[in-house]
């Protein structure tokens, strides 16, 4: 192979041992491969001698997942080519690497704009029929706009607008994988099926994958918590969402949906969380048009007024009169006007009927009161993120502790009750947002100490068992890593979890791949 | 108080083209919005309004769907609007532009107050609302951006100009142009939105105004517009790639050639 593919990690590269989840891990070596070949080597040198490896993509994630635990970092941010493009039934599918970056794929589509140069000629003419057709879109839409599309299929990611077209797994078509010992998997989704629950996927080197799918039932909720398996699953399923401990993705092939003609925002104000709640239990009724429905609480709306009074940056932020307790944004899209206003209208009376006042909404139609609106929507996470910052400066150790939880419609309540219980008990600084019409919230502690810090991940982890009990799901979007690898084990237990440990020993023998991801590290020492 | 805000549609960023002929601006309606200094312009209105009390009234000249502004205007918190829509009324300049709406704001039977945005985004000549208290014969005050005293027969402004502050004491019946102030243009909300889609909204044609055609339109512009461009890209983006040592690296070289020119 290529010797100078894989070099010592210098201290330059300090970097690529943390994520924005701020934690930081340590490694011996890196590589930045550009070709599925290059990945192919890579993982061949190293199976040798048995190295780990942790793959990254743009390391935005929230779960450590790209934190290396020794060994190898095979960063992928050099694999950032569009690589084609097919269309199946007028569905439009775009190939990548898994380095794509979300944001210039989605400005690509957008503008329709690619470098189709290396392309072949049959994706070039898909590429001249994509230019006269409709206007297209990839949905999935995490907060960092800057994740790696490798990134968010390793995690499963989703965002706001995945209330209505679903989490990234419903939007990739195919995928090409390099396998630990540096053989290739190519899975197109509907060609390869579970018999029950067993899996057989061949390798292109001739050889095959047995997998004996663990038992577990799934939560009935949104879910990115350890392997998704169910009986006569396809084969795709499974390495979405495997954290990077499967496999080593080279290619993805995203689906692609026509853009809706309107695109209005709505921000309805409440006095309180019971209000929001059962205004969004309206609002949920509604079966066409509605595509997020996200909550943000009063501490988070506090945490604006103060960066609106406190920070040029932030001055922008529309005002928040004080009557105004807590916030639910829909995103509403349309094929109309008329079906737009019919919807405000179902809106206006929701509102009415929770406790709220239609006088007290906020409405984006134009680009630029959206962007005011996405502005107020992500400043609530950027305000956190910097008040972490803040405490790391004196306390190190300190990680971001925010929640990903999840849970069926019928514990929603429940767990807003527990939250709110809890929160008072410990009295912790925190702030809450996210995606309410999931039953899905981000509830972030802010510790001001390691006293705090410690019982703000005691708080986590009791809201773990208690959203496991529920039959939710102990991370919803921003995947296991490590972060809430102890989680897995409380919301599965330690028989199934040694069946997922299973799963990755049929793909993954000497345990290489993702090391400290879904599995807390004891459990890796085979 | 009586007050008449200015509005004008204008193309969406980016999405702008030129009649090759006329050289002037292809306006379809499409991809069109409202003039983002004229929000504040409402905004500024609105809340003189709800200061002093009265009625706002937004009033707009172009093709039949500029009235959009007109809704949006209303759902943001104007009384009502009319718009000046006829073909007599195409390719006018300023000076046209103004002698229309100073025609309409008659019609409307006046108005105490007149608030224009300072300019708009796709023209920028400023022109309209000093040009337009020149038709009505009152007195204007050009970019404010604070109202610091309101009153029904006066208003006292501060306007900023780059090396000049001043506070105005300003009797009414004016004109103010606004610039971006302090009161960041507020969010319709849904009985708003609801009460521009419904609203009943007048249009006036150059008959209706008993405007004089030779003032009117591109007849009535005595500005030759000689071209219109798209400015040349001054140099190209440079990405900067790497980790964060190489990209730290590549800054400083840039800093390096900006302040002592390449080595």
């Amino acid at each position: 192979m290529d010797q100078t593919l894989i070099r010592d990690l210098v201290s330059a590269d300090e970097e690529y041992l943390r994520d924005e989840s701020k934690k930081v891990g340590y490694a011996e070596t890196i590589s930045f491969p550009e070709t599925h070949e290059q990945v192919a080597q890579i993982m061949t040198e190293l199976y040798k001698t048995a190295t780990p490896v942790t793959v990254q993509g743009s390391r935005t994630g929230l779960a450590s997942a790209a934190v290396p635990f020794g060994g190898h970092i095979l960063n992928m941010s050099r694999m950032d080519k569009v690589l084609g493009m097919r269309v199946e039934d007028d569905k439009f599918f775009v190939s990548v690497q898994p380095g794509v970056i979300l944001q210039k794929l989605n400005k690509a589509i957008a503008a329709r704009s690619f470098d189709t140069s290396a392309w072949t000629l049959e994706a070039k003419e898909v590429f001249a029929a994509f230019g006269k057709a409709p206007v297209q879109m990839f949905t999935p839409d995490p907060t960092e706009s800057t994740a790696a599309i490798g990134g968010m299929v390793a995690c499963n990611a989703s965002g706001a607008r995945s209330y209505h077209y679903g989490a990234t797994r419903e939007h990739i078509g195919a995928i090409k994988a390099v396998l630990a010992d540096g053989q290739t998997i190519s899975i197109r989704r509907g060609e390869i099926f579970a018999k029950g629950l067993q899996l057989t996927i061949p390798t292109e080197e001739g050889n095959i994958v047995n997998v004996n799918l663990p038992t577990y039932k799934m939560p009935n909720c949104k879910n990115a918590s350890g392997y998704y398996c169910c009986p006569d699953m396809d084969a795709l399923d499974l390495i979405i969402g495997s954290d990077g401990t499967l496999a080593v993705l080279t290619e993805i092939e995203l689906a692609l949906l026509p853009v809706s003609a309107l695109s209005w925002g709505v921000t309805a104000f409440f006095p309180n969380e019971s209000a929001a709640a059962a205004y969004t239990k309206l609002a949920r009724q509604i079966e066409k048009g509605i595509v997020a429905i996200e909550y943000f609480d009063a501490c988070a709306l506090d945490i604006l007024r103060k960066q609106k009074a406190e920070s040029t940056a932030f001055a922008g932020l529309p005002f928040l009169p004080e009557a105004y307790g807590c916030a639910v944004y829909t995103e509403l899209h349309c094929d109309s006007e008329e079906e737009a206003y019919e919807l405000l209208e179902a809106l206006s009376d929701y509102c009415l009927k929770a406790g709220g006042n239609p006088e007290s909404t906020w409405v984006a139609t134009s680009d630029s009161d959206r962007d005011m609106l996405h502005f107020f929507r992500h400043a609530v996470p950027e305000s956190v993120n910097m008040q972490v910052e803040r405490t790391k400066r004196t306390y190190p150790e300190v990680t971001k502790v925010g929640g990903d939880l999840a849970v069926p419609d019928e514990y929603f309540e429940e767990l807003l009750g527990l939250y709110d219980a809890t929160l008072k008990e410990e009295s912790l600084l925190h702030a809450a947002w996210g995606h309410i019409g999931d039953n899905h919230i981000h509830v972030n502690i802010l510790p001001r100490d390691m006293d705090e810090y410690s019982r703000g991940k005691a708080l986590l982890a009791k809201w773990a068992g208690e959203v496991s009990r529920m039959g939710g799901a102990v991370s919803a979007e921003h995947g296991v890593g490590k972060l809430k690898a102890p989680f897995l084990e409380v919301m599965y237990g330690k028989e199934h979890i040694n069946e997922m440990a299973n799963v990755k020993a049929a793909f993954d023998p000497k345990w290489m791949l993702g090391r400290g991801n879904l599995f807390v590290p004891q459990g890796e020492v085979k | 108080m009586k007050i008449i805000v200015c509005m004008k549609q204008v193309p969406a960023a980016a999405t702008a083209s030129i009649d090759p002929l006329t050289k002037t601006i292809v306006r379809t309606g499409r991809n069109a919005v409202t003039n983002p200094f004229d929000l504040y312009a409402l905004q500024t209105a609105i809340d003189i309004r709800n200061g002093v009390g009265g009625s706002l009234t937004a009033i707009t000249m172009g093709i039949p769907a500029a009235q959009k502004v007109l809704r949006d205007a209303i759902s943001r918190g104007a009384d009502g609007g009319a718009i000046l829509s006829d073909r007599v009324f195409a390719g006018a300049d300023t000076l046209a532009t103004s002698y229309a709406l100073s025609l309409g704001i008659e019609k409307l039977g006046g108005a105490d107050l007149i608030v224009c945005g300072k300019m708009a985004v796709d023209g920028d000549t400023a022109q309209i609302g000093p040009e337009l208290a020149q038709h009505l014969g009152i007195p204007h005050v050009s970019d404010v951006c604070e109202i610091l005293e309101m009153a029904e027969d006066h208003l006292v402004v501060r306007r900023v100009w780059d090396d000049v502050e001043q506070e105005l004491f300003l009797p009414l019946p004016a004109l103010i142009t606004v610039a971006k102030g302090q009161d960041l243009p507020q969010l319709p909300t849904i009985p708003g939105m609801i009460k521009g889609r419904d609203a009943e909204i007048p249009t006036f044609t150059a008959e209706d105004l008993q405007a004089d055609i030779a003032r009117c339109g591109l007849k009535g512009s005595p500005t030759q517009v000689v071209r219109t461009f798209t400015p040349p890209v001054r140099g190209e983006a440079q990405e900067i790639t790497g980790n964060e040592a190489e990209q730290s690296e590549q800054l400083v070289q840039i800093f390096r050639e900006v302040l002592h020119g390449a080595d």
